[in-house]
């Protein structure tokens, strides 16, 4: 089981749209601040008093089921269109309960 | 006596938006009873929705064109009886366009029960041995309980009669099929008795479950069709092992008779509603009560709960999202509550509700009354946590005992008991 370490780093400024996400794999995800705000651990990492603050965990895995998870919360609340069936797959499941635990999502 | 905690405002609960009705005729000669909806179901794939319309009826409608029909005309509906008896509008009725049905099934109809031969999803392997329904293409069957304790099985698309089960004695309160695709059929009656049939074998009865002492209510299967909930008069919520056909344990806690049982989506809970005014949550695989849903307050002592309080609760409904379950209850109202809450989130208004039902997606609760009409309201919804959806995606492959062991924090085993 490999630990990954996520760092969060504004994009050019710290009232810029988007902000990326690192996973230390290299893997480099740029969402909109709007949607990382859905993690309630995210939101208090950027808006503390260095917004280039490192954090390093080694329960945060699988990044990009986060993402997806941050785009349909905020596209389908307060929408009356049907909300899509969001599949997890059991293998991954505890570690995604696990990271969205820590991420508070 | 008052329907919320005290220190609930009733007023600020917020109300659930109305979809339609559908209201039963008017019946030629006014009879005191016999026009009850004692039943409503959604078919597994969300296709039909069918409801016992009194007077022996049972209507059959595609649910999709329904609800079409509620938007186009606003929220009132009618339902026409008389136009389509048994009609075949399209050729054998195939799968594509689905028609209505009215069915006649010759005796007050207390129990439906949709049964699909394709397994919904997270179920376990099914034997595929076909003897009288060759045809090669999905079977969607409507199961009908009488007055009389017969079963009529009936094939949807085409509203012919496919099988006539004849073995209990009394009054079949409540029908259910195994969720996995393999067309058994459990029914319960007011003979005391469950019966477990194979329809894929001509409808052979295979087993008999004893241990009721008094009537049984309601029956549910858990999700991955390994368990049996049955629920009955003086108390009673039994749980059955379904590969050997035992009985696993009693669930102690009930007042009153108990009259409703659903599992939720991941089979990890158990909602029983009973005329002790309440509905509690357990989790079936330990036996012990998670969340208690109160319909009375002050909350009646054992005496009163135990007797003629008018504040009986009908039924209960655990939604498709494993987050939300419906009560029906005599004080006139239908509550929408989150599990982890334990006052109402939306109300809505309702007299002399029998039987609730949510749609397969989830968006649309309905409820059939006293005479025959069905109602219908939307859900409250939400997108769930990405912590929920995970939960449930592990629950429902792993109970309760193996969640245990697992070498994860103090919190999270909480959560994933669903003791938060």
């Amino acid at each position: 089981m490999d630990g990954e370490e996520k760092t969060y780093a504004g994009c050019e400024g710290p009232d810029d749209m988007y902000v990326k996400l690192i996973s230390s794999g290299g893997h480099e995800f740029i969402v909109k601040r709007e949607y990382a705000l859905t993690s309630g651990t995210i939101k208090a990492t950027l808006s503390g008093p260095s917004q280039f603050a490192e954090n390093k965990t080694n329960e945060v895995n699988f990044i990009s089921k986060v993402c997806m998870c941050f785009t349909c919360k905020v596209r389908y609340t307060n929408s009356s269109t049907k909300i899509p069936e969001f599949p997890i797959a059991p293998k991954i499941a505890l570690e995604l309960l696990m990271a969205a635990n820590f991420l508070d999502c | 006596m008052a329907s919320f905690p005290p220190r609930v405002n009733e007023k600020e609960i917020v109300r659930s938006r109305t979809i339609g009705e559908l209201l039963a005729p008017a019946a030629p000669f006014d009879k005191k009873c016999g026009r009850e909806n004692w039943t409503v179901a959604f078919a597994p794939d969300g296709s039909y929705f069918a409801w016992s319309q009194g007077h022996r009826t049972v209507k059959l409608v595609p649910w999709s064109q329904c609800l079409k029909n509620f938007l186009l005309h606003g929220t009132k509906n009618v339902a026409n009886s008389n136009s389509l008896r048994l009609s075949r509008q399209n050729s054998d009725g195939q799968k594509n366009n689905p028609c209505e049905h009215t069915i006649d099934c010759g005796d007050i109809v207390w129990s439906l029960a949709f049964g699909s031969s394709v397994p919904e999803k997270q179920s376990r392997c099914v034997n595929i041995e076909w003897h009288r329904f060759r045809f090669g293409q999905d079977q969607l069957l409507l199961a009908t309980g009488l007055s009389n304790g017969r079963i009529k099985i009936w094939d949807v698309y085409t509203g012919k009669l496919l099988l006539n089960l004849v073995d209990h004695t009394e009054v079949i309160r409540d029908l259910t099929f195994a969720p996995d695709g393999s067309l058994i059929l459990v029914s319960a009656s007011r003979d005391k008795t469950l019966r477990v049939w194979d329809l894929k074998d001509d409808g052979n009865m295979m087993k008999i479950l004893r241990g009721h002492q008094n009537w049984v209510y309601s029956c549910a299967f858990s999700p991955d069709s390994s368990m049996l909930c049955s629920v009955g008069a003086s108390k009673a919520v039994f749980l059955w092992n379904m590969d050997k056909y035992t009985m696993i344990r009693k669930l102690e806690g009930h007042h009153h008779d108990v009259v409703a049982c659903d599992f939720s989506p991941d089979g990890a809970l158990l909602a029983t509603a009973s005329y002790d005014t309440r509905v509690y949550i357990w989790d079936p695989h330990s036996g012990g009560i998670l969340m208690e849903f109160g319909h009375l307050f002050p909350p009646p002592t054992p005496i009163f709960a135990g007797g003629a309080n008018d504040r009986w609760v009908r039924s209960v409904s655990f939604s498709h999202d494993g987050l939300h379950i419906a009560s029906l209850a005599d004080d006139k109202m239908v509550r929408f509550w989150r599990i982890d809450e334990d006052c109402p989130v939306q109300v809505a208004p309702l007299s002399n509700g029998l039987c609730c039902a949510f749609s397969t997606d989830g968006s649309v609760l309905a409820a059939g009354t006293h005479d025959g009409s069905v109602y219908f309201w939307a859900t409250p919804r939400q997108v769930a946590s990405l912590q929920h959806l995970c939960r449930m995606s592990i629950r429902r492959v792993m109970p309760t005992q193996e969640v245990q062991k697992l070498p994860i924090p103090s919190k999270v085993l909480e959560f994933l008991l669903y003791r938060i």
